[in-house]
């Protein structure tokens, strides 16, 4: 499941395609706000850019761009990030996620919320493409070629 | 909605979940079920939940036939030969009764798009109405997910994250089983 794929069109086509796979993924949690998408579609679209290397690439190459500990990491990270926003809010004298409750400065309640549906987008990207990596890296096991 | 596509659309969606039921080898069923997810994400663009149709063609059309690969590979290809035809007349009342009570259930729903629809009243129309003002955020779903329902993205990201590690831990347990 994981080493060299034989065919070099194979190789090629992965290497060159999984970085802007990757990209795509970040565009689609950032532009949630405006499109269709969001954490949940793009976290699964940037693991997408990080198993397409573990399928076709050297394993050299693809663990060592990204570590098989990336993904429990990520999971967790993203997850605490997405408990602390909502902790942030109750420490501030809201309800629990309530954006608008975090005073800063002299932005409106509305652009609050607006960059908390932010934070929050990014910690979703972040735990699903930390569990679906998790997930891949071991049902696929660990690397053949060293 | 284009009424024609619809159904052309369910056609194949159930011929493709039938045949996926119905091959032996379980690559072969992988996409189909790939192609599956394919349609239904058809199917939801065309009811214009675009944010549902993006993640069922990510997920389904895409990562989950490379998980189902790769417990394939790890696993095996064939199906086994079960033999159930005499389960098969137990079930099928009960699949068809099934099946009668759905569609008489159906019969009650309100229309597509019904703006009497009881999903339409309570709190719909104020996210609707003031989700842009709330919160600049023009796709609504968006803002719904994220600000005024986070609670509920919360608990699914939680489940989402400890399914994955309890999948990781069985398959580790397992690994470890086998090394001795």
């Amino acid at each position: 499941m994981t080493g060299a794929y034989p065919s070099e069109v194979v190789r090629t086509v992965g290497g060159l395609l999984s970085p802007f796979i990757a990209m795509f993924g970040l565009y689609i949690i950032a532009h949630g706000h405006y499109g269709p998408g969001g954490g949940f579609a793009g976290g699964v679209i940037l693991a997408v850019g990080v198993i397409l290397p573990r399928l076709t690439l050297e394993s050299r190459i693809a663990f060592g761009s990204v570590p098989r500990e990336l993904g429990p990491l990520a999971a967790g990270a993203g997850m605490l990030a997405f408990a602390l926003t909502g902790l942030v809010a109750v420490l501030a004298g809201g309800a629990f996620l309530d954006y608008a409750a975090v005073e800063v400065g002299e932005i409106a309640a509305s652009r609050l919320r607006y960059l908390g549906i932010l934070v929050v987008e990014i910690a979703v990207g972040l735990a699903v493409f930390g569990a679906m990596v998790l997930v891949y890296d071991e049902l696929a096991g660990s690397p053949v070629d060293g | 909605m284009i009424l024609e596509l619809d159904v052309l659309l369910f056609v194949i969606l159930i011929v493709t979940a039938v045949l996926a039921l119905k091959v032996r080898d379980l690559l072969a069923a992988v996409a189909l079920l790939a192609a599956y997810s394919l349609f239904a994400a058809l199917i939801f663009a065309g009811a214009v939940a675009v944010d549902v149709a993006l993640v069922e063609a990510v997920l389904g059309a895409g990562v989950t036939g490379v998980l189902f690969i790769a417990a394939i590979l790890t696993t095996s290809r064939r199906a086994d030969v079960v033999d159930s035809s005499r389960r098969r007349w137990a079930t099928l009342p009960v699949l068809a009764a099934f099946l009668a009570l759905m569609i008489y259930a159906s019969t009650g729903l309100p229309d597509k798009g019904d703006p009497e629809a009881p999903a339409h009243q309570g709190v719909a129309p104020v996210y609707l109405e003031d989700s842009l003002e709330d919160t600049e955020t023009p796709n609504v779903v968006t803002a719904l997910l994220a600000d005024y329902r986070s609670q509920d993205t919360l608990g699914e990201t939680l489940v989402i994250v400890t399914a994955a590690l309890g999948a990781a831990l069985v398959l580790r347990a397992r690994e470890q089983e086998e090394l001795g």
